[in-house]
């Protein structure tokens, strides 16, 4: 949005906040890096041996080092990186957490103590905000359960409504750190609410974000529909878990892959479009004819239907259909690959990825920042931090 | 869309005097907003500003339903999605209850230019503009952002879409599954070998309501600091593909091709190399387990709680890398043992042993037994005229200095038409009476 050649000299909306980050979770990481993403100065505080995420794999050309673990490189952009050794060196984190605006905890309560951290004393500074993430909140009879990325989803409900039709398989957990992310976000509202309210009183509090009650209220339909018709959602492939079972959305392409589309039945705008399309073709069979204009008798030859598109479908590759679906009105979408996602000419055009490198060496291809504000911009993108780069000197 | 005459008329004052607006409290307390969002991501973004205390002023069409309104989710009456009500009441859906709590709610036609002078003098009396149709619906009825700087020079404008506000696909229909899908995030989640599992909710609705809330907020702090308005333009996509963690690097940096006959590995953990992880039958139909060992304390746990098993103790379970590599046998015979016991019993007895474990709970769990949520009071109630008393998805935070205000259920349709246009427009009863004749609102 900021079509100037010139330098970008739009603020940066975190401007000046000193964070302080005590996180061994991709949970307090995401925090961390959406807020220097944005311009915060972030330190990531690291016990010796570094941050367990260093020890998470894959690793940059399968090196396994403590600087290539890409877990840690995805999570940690931006920010610097301090040792300190606790309890040992505990005045040093003391001293930051007094010069701090925001210190991010993401780990089991059952840590804090290992990472410097006292609740006890932490409200004592009266401007800090402790944004607390831990997996099932700092109070409640389950607040010492352990957890991991799946067993949030299994308890916070969202992994009830995933996996296939056939439940002889068991619910199939969507991949890579979703419930995590999901707190990230949350705590992410949450420090800025607490910012708005410290600007206007000068106070700061303490948030307790806990990953499963944020999952808990992430799951769309699954609540509502137990709240009010007190029914229960069934998990079905790759689409809308419902009450009772609805038709496939997935349809398999000429080229091996899949576009999603949950045809609709009742609206007759889109019906007419597919079957213009597929006449277009050649491939609209009877579908053509004056019965279909009936939602009764769509609904009656709606297997008919179903397997007329999955035919269409499988004469076409996928991009192709993305494209002439959506050109065509259609919400038709192509299941990409990560491998494919990189090159879309969409993401592309905006220039949403970035190349980010580190002492002249190509780190990786990196989303970018995820909102644009036309007054504001993105801090520029910084590589993950080596572990104590910042050699014990930060807020100089 | 065609203009038909309003089925349901514009409601008089509230009689319930609890359901008038009042004064909010919160971080927000004193910030009106222009709300043209419907659906779910708009929704769901602009509900956490009513929670918090902003005066969120939700405009609706008489002539189009907000769909969350029409779903058929109501009490007492289980229906599936596409068994809606031809006719159906807009004030019993209780998804647009769950979304729209604490928002006023005032019905506008936007289709005629009286109708669109009125939006304009909400938005002059407002300063955050939000809304979530495609690109060029807001263009279409004169809602530029230069416009909108013309009505409040220091006015947020907050745009959300599936696909952002510039590109070569900006114009794509989208939702929730095709964001989920055009993002990567659908095609990472599966067993390897069958088609993608992806997701069984619309994931990417809430995840982009939440950054696009967070994004509002951003834009008032520096408002407050720097006097500057913005634009805001969050894709969800963009949300989607910066969501898909560190295998998207192992493409970019290390070439790793998700394509691949191993690719995706389902309930299985590879980095790092946890076993045993995935999910496990239960007693009873269709019930589940989650467990999670990543080290040898968390299999000691295990063992123990299991009871020290024979099969448990052979040499191939002897070290993590090696129960890693032995994952089949090992989920077999964790399988044999969980297949008996009840799901929650399971999980008591392996937290108490220290092993991440959680039965897969519904929610009909989450709502009726489980205990944390119900300390900490995620979930809420609040009486509404037409539904009754309802459950409500709170703010899953607890915050020390104060949480959500919770004044009100969802506006009825046009709810306060009144208290909009008389108590902020200052338009006197006798023309709001010829407005609603029109059918203006």
């Amino acid at each position: 949005m900021n079509d100037d050649a010139s330098p970008d000299r739009r603020p940066l909306p975190y401007d000046g906040l000193r964070v302080v980050e005590l996180a061994g979770d991709p949970a307090g990481e995401l925090l961390g890096k959406l807020l220097a993403q944005y311009g915060a100065d972030v330190v990531k505080v690291e016990p010796p041996a570094g941050s367990a995420t260093r020890r998470i794999g894959p690793f940059a050309a399968g090196q396994e080092d403590p600087d290539r673990s890409l877990t840690f490189w995805y999570y940690n952009t931006g920010k610097a990186s301090l040792v300190l050794d606790l309890p040992a060196q505990q005045a040093e984190l003391d001293a930051l957490l007094d010069r701090g605006d925001v210190v991010i905890v993401s780990a089991p309560p059952a840590d804090f103590p290992r990472l410097g951290i006292d609740l006890g004393t932490l409200p004592n500074r009266e401007r800090l905000i402790s944004c607390c993430i831990t997996p099932f909140g700092l109070t409640g009879p389950w607040k010492d359960y352990r957890s991991s990325d799946l067993v949030a989803l299994a308890a916070g409900g969202i992994l009830n409504s995933c996996g296939y039709d056939d439940h002889s398989i068991p619910p199939i957990r969507p991949a890579e750190n979703q419930a995590f992310h999901i707190a990230a976000s949350f705590a992410h509202q949450a420090v800025l609410l607490a910012l708005l309210e410290r600007d206007a009183t000068g106070r700061g509090q303490t948030l307790d974000v806990a990953i499963h009650d944020c999952v808990a209220v992430s799951g769309e339909l699954a609540n509502p529909f137990w709240f009010y018709p007190e029914v229960l959602v069934q998990r079905q492939t790759c689409r809308h878990a419902q009450p009772a079972p609805t038709a496939p959305a997935l349809f398999a392409t000429l080229d091996g892959r899949y576009v999603y589309f949950a045809l609709v039945l009742a609206d007759i705008k889109p019906w007419n479009a597919l079957v213009e399309w597929m006449g277009a073709l050649g491939m609209a069979a009877d579908l053509t004819e004056p019965e279909y204009a009936h939602l009764v008798h769509r609904q009656a030859r709606f297997p008919h239907i179903q397997s007329i598109l999955e035919a269409f479908c499988l004469v076409q590759d996928a991009e192709t259909l993305y494209h002439e679906g959506q050109a065509r009105g259609l919400p038709i979408a192509v299941v990409n690959s990560p491998d494919e996602v990189i090159h879309d000419e969409h993401l592309s055009a905006r220039g949403f990825f970035q190349r980010v490198e580190r002492d002249g060496e190509f780190v990786g291809v990196y989303p970018g920042p995820p909102i644009q504000f036309s007054s504001y911009r993105a801090a520029p993108p910084t590589p993950p931090p080596r572990l104590g780069a910042s050699g014990g000197e930060v807020w100089g | 869309m065609t203009t038909t005459a309003p089925k349901h008329p514009a409601v008089e004052a509230p009689a319930d005097a609890s359901r008038r607006p009042r004064a909010r409290r919160g971080p927000l307390a004193g910030i009106r907003v222009a709300d043209f969002c419907w659906m779910g991501v708009g929704a769901v973004a602009t509900r956490m500003l009513a929670d918090f205390g902003a005066e969120v002023i939700k405009i609706e069409d008489r002539t189009r339903i907000d769909m969350p309104r029409r779903l058929p989710l109501y009490k007492g009456d289980p229906r599936s999605y596409g068994e809606e009500l031809p006719d159906a009441d807009p004030d019993r859906g209780g998804l647009f209850n769950n979304y729209s709590r604490n928002k006023l709610g005032v019905t506008i036609n936007l289709r005629t230019e009286r109708g669109r002078e009125l939006a304009s003098e909400l938005i002059a009396a407002s300063s955050v503009v939000t809304e979530n149709f495609a690109p060029g619906v807001m263009e279409r009825w004169g809602f530029t952002f230069d416009r909108l700087r013309e009505l409040v020079p220091d006015v947020i404008y907050a745009r959300m879409s599936g696909y952002g506000h510039s590109g070569p696909h900006q114009h794509y229909r989208s939702y929730g599954p095709v964001v989920q899908a055009a993002s990567g995030l659908s095609y990472i989640a599966g067993l390897p070998g069958h088609e993608p599992s992806g997701w069984g909710l619309s994931y990417m609705d809430n995840m982009a309501a939440y950054y696009n809330s967070a994004a509002i907020l951003m834009a008032l702090r520096n408002r407050r600091k720097t006097g500057l308005g913005t634009e805001i333009d969050v894709a969800a996509v963009e949300v989607g593909v910066s969501l898909i963690g560190p295998m998207l690097l192992d493409v970019t940096v290390n070439g790793h091709s998700t394509h691949r006959p191993d690719f995706p590995t389902g309930n299985r953990l590879e980095h790092p190399q946890a076993a045993p992880h995935g999910v496990y039958p239960c007693a009873g139909e269709d019930e589940w387990v989650a467990v999670s060992v990543f080290d040898d304390a968390g299999w000691q746990g295990l063992e123990a709680a299991m009871g020290r098993p024979a099969w448990a103790s052979h040499p191939e379970f002897a070290s993590q890398a090696s129960r890693f590599a032995h994952q089949d046998r090992l989920d077999g015979f964790l399988a044999g043992w969980t297949g008996a016991r009840e799901r929650h019993e399971i999980m008591h007895l392996l937290q108490a042993h220290g092993v991440p474990a959680a039965a897969v709970q519904n929610a009909r769990d989450l709502t009726e037994t489980d205990p944390q949520i119900a300390a900490h009071g995620t979930f809420f109630e609040l009486d509404h005229p037409v539904i009754g008393p309802a459950r409500f998805e709170g703010f899953p935070v607890i915050m020390s200095g104060g949480g959500a205000d919770h004044w009100r259920s969802a506006p009825l349709l046009g709810e306060d038409n009144s208290y909009v246009l008389g108590e902020i427009l200052g338009i006197g009863e006798e023309e709001q009476l010829e407005l609603r004749i029109e059918g203006i609102i």
